[in-house]
């Protein structure tokens, strides 16, 4: 693993690695380099296999984080390439041409998280939600409760009590 | 019955011409062409998942899948729960195999917060997944035996899996959810006489698959159907992301448990069953070989359990367990490929990210959008569930 | 290419036609596995509502609601868990999670009614055709624990290091051990009805799990002005009702409290409690003695704007937590970290100040708007057998003081202590020591009319007691006190066969034949304290209202029957340090309505 991260920098910059496991590690690559960098990992350093291609929400910084895991079966060891890209007008360059899996993903993405892959086949087709008309619902912003809330009604007859509240109202109810 | 009834018309004269790029063109209002919708009925082993299938006669142009019959937004929902709430919820990702959804959840987050699992769970651990895989194998052969028409498998298979839930019950007290490996550890040890009355399903499970083996697999028809038909070319297994007996049945010797071993694999003695031909036929008899050897493995496991100690490991209070700021991939080898939770977390009380990546998420989209193009109508079902999805895992 | 053998082979499925069939004949009344997890049950004599099991509940299936027939009262809610078979999905945490067992799933599976609503219900007040099957689920045992039933371990001074000397005995928690300790609470609330001051216990140790300790201190002090002390000689009875005590050991509440008080430096409360700067009302309250109860009314009068004035009668601040409770077990400069913070309100205190004798409880009305008593029990009371006259017999609270003054205290070789209480305890241990020094060995005894299981004394009091080489006999009465001349023989006893009748009466029973004689050259009585009224005029006692037991008599706001005079502490509750906390708090409040009133 170290050796591939050494290789790696001589072309790339590779910003904070970080080792989770024997067989595990994450870097960050910046949005323009990041599809460079994937070519090269499995062009030349032989990570064939596209596990996973998915985002995280980070709301306070206002980004998103784009994680490709890539892995090596080979070497049996994966490699997960961070991207961070602005929340505003989320937009990522499409990898559809190096993997075909790489469509259903981006179209999710595009569909769950609102990051728009220009050029993927199809990535404005609704994939898993039909006439969906809310903000993307997994940015962090998409408050689930509220809206089942709204949509859906709750059966009535339900009430409970907190213990602590319960006892005071029982016990103490001036003090 | 003559010889040309069951053959394909090769006469292409009354198609439609092709145009400059070789492909055909599909016009609606030519009325050659016909748009039918296969699902999102769930007729055994597919799940809820549709194929909208562009039709010339009864050959297949055109193929789109459409999934999200069962989302239920499980990755959202466990970002508002706390990390021990998520665990009820997450088997209920995959219903053929719930066992590998839990134990990827328990070890990625076993691993962001450093938890030592005690041995005798991790055997325990490995015991049901292997358990849960030959359930899912058993339920998986009746469904291809029946998509192509054979229903006495699947009454024999589905037979002989509920021996396996069964055994599920008593071990975990549940058949289909077992809710068994919680972070940190399993819910209990193995109940008496489990042993003997596992042995006892084990040796059921090995003389029916001989008659399995001479009713399906030795069976003209069923051979006429399957061999040579849906091959995926080993040169797709990387572009395609595909894994498990759909890549071994392509000379591809993929399995995690040997790849990247966990709980006890190591420990065990096997070899990844691979094939050669690639078709629906030797997918199948992948499976069934690798059936036979996960029996043989619960064999090795039971063996080697434990029958007391520690069955969880000493974590903070569950009711606000932090788990560190940090994030991990687990995966695991169900029956269906790689299976692996991507889990992220923040630092607090709930999971920042959790991602499941589901085997069937490349192989029911982009792989199975591209095999059924020219197949006949009569073999899209056996096609899809040679592939075998389960569309939860793609929509979770 | 086709072989003949798989045109044939697919026939030997035939031979299953003359197999015995698998099918289950009768699969309505099939039984399930042995832990299934089936239908919910609960033994609601057990269970205490504390609602661990709706808060684990992912779905939300579970409510807590009011049981005919089950009492809320002390450690007991008096809610139960209603499950909505609607959303349950049988993972059975609520089974794992509960802290007192009660909880379990049956094996049953099968339930057929018409009515949907019936499937909601609440498991063990509602009869059920499965609430005596033993099978089913319950939480599993082998170290499976979803919290830690173990308390963090408190470090401590050994026996010999602490029994020559006054210093502190308990080191307090370090911050991975606080944080671990605060990690096992359950959040359920439980104890904060005990807690005579309702303290926000789960949220201040919420705050340790955050380790945001200021935030820590601000719910301290919302409630209780003295978490110093508190932290360190409070009775603790929340620890006695902690729901995760019921499998496993409660709690440690009081050294989390001290924690919190420890960690936060004296010089910074004021930021942290946001009390730079009060809004005074121009009115004033005189607070007759510096115990507990008055200085938590000072606090808090002080924090409403008033102008507080404490008399005390002796030379230092503190009442009974600095003259009846020894320095090993709180120290003076802990104790004077909790008043001095008071005093730096603008709270004002003037020592050497006895009642009736250098200024008139009057006088006071006429300089102030209003006045709080808090003049405790400090005049011991007596078994009054024959001998206790005698000059080598003692009282505690007196020695106690006397210690605490750097009076001389007389210390025989051979003492014998009469007392099953805390302050029994705190005599003994003191007098220990002091033999210790003074003749290089103990040889103390104590006996008490309880027997061991009902002594009121901590229990770790106890046993630290013996640790230091005391002798505690317990379940004995005394009888009479031998005495020669000027000299003190010994304690005459005989077997105590219970205290109390059964309607909770103080009501002793004695075996005669049982007898025994505890040979000793002075005799120290701890058997209780009683309220000194003597400050109080004869015409003013006859206007103040006495209750039956002869406390005076106080309304909710701790008003006496003369409007401007409030009273609290040990007088009214108790007697220990939080009651008086507690109501010098309401007294506080209880003045501001009064004077906002008038």
């Amino acid at each position: 693993m170290q050796t591939i991260i050494e290789n790696l920098q001589k072309h790339f910059q590779v910003v904070s690695y970080h080792q989770q496991r024997e067989n595990l590690g994450f870097l960050i690559a910046s949005k323009e380099v990041a599809v460079g960098l994937i070519t090269h990992l499995r062009d030349y350093e032989g990570f064939a296999h596209l596990v996973l291609l998915t985002a995280v929400d980070w709301i306070e910084d206002e980004h998103f984080q784009l994680t490709y895991l890539l892995h090596h079966p080979e070497k049996k060891v994966d490699l997960g390439v961070r991207v961070m890209i602005s929340r505003e007008n989320a937009e990522m360059y499409s990898i559809h041409h190096l993997w075909e899996q790489a469509r259903t993903y981006q179209r999710e993405l595009r569909e769950m998280f609102g990051i728009n892959f220009p050029g993927s086949p199809d990535v404005d087709k609704p994939f898993i939600l039909e006439g969906w008309e809310e903000i993307p619902p997994y940015r962090r912003d998409f408050d689930t409760k509220e809206y089942s809330e709204k949509t859906y009604f709750p059966r009535p007859g339900r009430e409970t009590h907190d213990p602590a509240e319960y006892m005071k109202k029982k016990l103490y109810p001036n003090e | 019955m003559s010889k040309k009834l069951l053959k394909w018309n090769e006469d292409r004269t009354l198609f439609p011409e092709k145009n400059s790029e070789g492909k055909i063109d599909v016009d609606y209002d030519s009325h050659k062409f016909m748009k039918i919708w296969h699902g999102p009925q769930h007729p055994g082993i597919t799940g809820n998942m549709s194929l909208e299938l562009t039709l010339l006669g009864d050959e297949v142009m055109d193929c789109e899948t459409h999934v999200g019959y069962l989302h239920r937004g499980f990755e959202k929902l466990m970002e508002r729960r706390k990390y021990i709430q998520c665990f009820p919820i997450v088997c209920r990702v995959a219903v053929p195999e719930p066992d590998f959804n839990e134990y990827c959840f328990a070890s990625a987050m076993e691993e962001l917060a450093g938890i030592e699992v005690p041995e005798a769970a991790e055997w325990l651990r490995t015991l049901v997944l292997e358990m849960s895989r030959l359930q899912s194998f058993l339920a998986w052969i009746g469904g291809q035996a029946g998509s192509l028409g054979q229903g006495i498998i699947g009454q024999w298979t589905i037979y002989l899996r509920d021996l396996i839930l069964d055994r599920f019950e008593e071990l975990t007290g549940g058949r289909i959810y077992h809710m068994y490996m919680l972070p940190g550890g399993v819910r209990g040890l193995l109940p008496d006489g489990f042993r003997e009355r596992m042995t006892q399903n084990l040796d059921d499970i090995d003389k029916f698959m001989k008659d399995v083996k001479k009713v399906m697999f030795d069976n003209y028809v069923f051979k006429k159907r399957t061999v040579g038909m849906g091959v995926i070319d080993p040169a797709w297994i990387n572009p395609f992301g595909i894994t498990g007996p759909n890549a071994r049945a392509a000379g591809v010797a993929k399995d995690v448990r040997k790849d990247n071993p966990y709980l006890k694999y190591p420990e065990l003695d096997f070899e990844p069953v691979v094939g050669k031909d690639s078709d629906i036929y030797t997918r199948a008899d992948v499976r069934r070989r690798d059936l036979l050897m996960t029996v043989d493995l619960i064999r090795q496991i039971m063996a080697k359990i434990p029958d007391k100690g520690d069955i969880r490991a000493k974590t903070p209070n569950v009711l606000h367990w932090k788990v560190p700021a940090g994030e991990t991939y687990s995966r695991a080898e169900c029956t269906r490929g790689e299976y692996g939770y991507y889990m992220v977390s923040d630092g607090t009380e709930y999971p920042r990210r959790i991602n499941v990546r589901g085997p069937s998420y490349t192989h029911a989209v982009a792989l199975l959008e591209k095999m059924i193009v020219n197949a006949n109508i009569a073999d899209v079902a056996g096609l899809m569930v040679s592939l075998h999805t389960y569309p939860p895992e793609i929509e979770r | 290419m086709t072989k003949l053998n798989d045109i044939l082979s697919p026939f030997t499925a035939w031979k299953h036609v003359v197999r015995e069939p698998v099918t289950i004949k009768d699969p309505l009344n099939r039984e399930a596995a042995d832990r299934y997890r089936g239908f919910h049950k609960n033994d609601i004599s057990e269970c205490i509502g504390c609602g661990t099991c709706e808060s684990i509940c992912q779905n939300a299936a579970i409510d807590l609601v009011p049981v005919d027939g089950v009492e809320t009262k002390d450690g007991d809610s008096g809610l139960r868990p209603r499950v909505d078979y609607g959303r349950c999905c049988w993972c059975g945490l609520c089974v794992d999670v509960c802290t007192t067992n009660s909880l379990s799933l049956s094996n049953e599976y099968t339930w057929v009614d018409e009515d949907p609503d019936n499937f909601r219900f609440v498991p063990g007040a509602e009869n059920k055709s499965w609430d005596n099957r033993e099978k089913g689920y319950k939480k599993p045992g082998n170290g499976y624990e979803l919290y830690s039933p173990v308390r963090e371990s408190m470090e401590e001074l050994e026996p010999e290091q602490r029994d020559q000397s006054f210093i502190e005995i308990v080191q307090g928690y370090s911050k991975e051990q606080a944080e671990k300790e605060a990690d096992r609470c359950v959040e359920c609330g439980i104890c904060v009805a005990t807690c005579p001051a309702h303290m926000g216990i789960p949220e201040y140790i919420k705050a340790i799990r955050n380790d945001d300790l200021n935030e820590g201190l601000r719910v301290l002090y919302d409630t209780n002005p003295l978490p110093e002390i508190c932290g360190r000689i409070c009775t603790h009875k929340c620890e006695t009702v902690c729901s995760v005590g019921h499998h496993g050991d409660p709690l440690s509440i009081r050294w989390l409290k001290r924690y919190i008080a420890d960690q936060n430096p004296a010089e910074e409360y004021k930021k942290i409690l946001n009390t730079e700067t009060l809004q005074p009302t121009g009115k004033k309250v005189a607070i007759i003695g510096s115990g507990p109860s008055g200085l938590s009314a000072a606090h808090y009068l002080a924090l409403m704007g008033y102008q507080c004035t404490i008399y005390e009668k002796l030379p230092a601040a503190g009442g009974m937590m600095r003259f009846g409770i020894p320095e090993y077990r709180l120290p003076y400069d802990q104790l004077d970290k909790d008043i001095n913070y008071i005093l730096s309100l603008g709270v004002e205190i003037k020592y050497n100040m006895t009642i009736g004798k250098d200024i008139t409880l009057e006088e006071l009305n006429k300089q102030y708007d209003a006045v709080f008593s808090g003049t405790g029990l400090h005049m011991g009371r007596s078994t009054r057998v024959p001998g206790t006259d005698h000059p080598e017999v003692y009282q505690a609270v007196d020695l106690l003081r006397d210690i605490v003054l750097g009076n001389e205290v007389p210390v025989k070789e051979k003492i014998v202590v009469i007392g099953g209480g805390n302050v029994a305890m705190d005599i003994t241990r003191s007098l220990a020591r002091l033999q210790k020094q003074k003749f290089g060995k103990v040889d103390m005894l104590t006996t008490s009319l309880e027997s061991e299981d009902i002594m009121p004394a901590d229990r770790e009091e106890v046993i630290e007691a013996r640790e230091e080489n005391a002798v505690i006999d317990p379940g004995w009465g005394p009888v009479e006190i031998e005495t020669e001349g000027d000299k003190v023989k010994g304690l005459h006893v005989v077997k105590c066969l219970s205290v109390f009748d059964e309607n909770r009466r103080f009501a002793p029973k004695f075996d005669e034949e049982q007898k025994k004689f505890f040979p000793a050259d002075m005799v120290v009585e701890s058997i209780g304290q009683g309220m000194d009224l003597s400050y109080l005029s004869e015409e003013f006692k006859e206007q103040l209202k006495m209750d039956p037991r002869g406390r005076i008599l106080v309304n909710d706001d701790f008003q006496t029957s003369v409007d401007w005079l409030f009273a609290g502490g040990d007088m009214i509750q108790g007697p220990d340090v939080i009651h008086g906390i507690a109501n010098g708090h309401k007294a506080a409040m209880g003045i501001d309505k009064y004077l906002s009133d008038k």
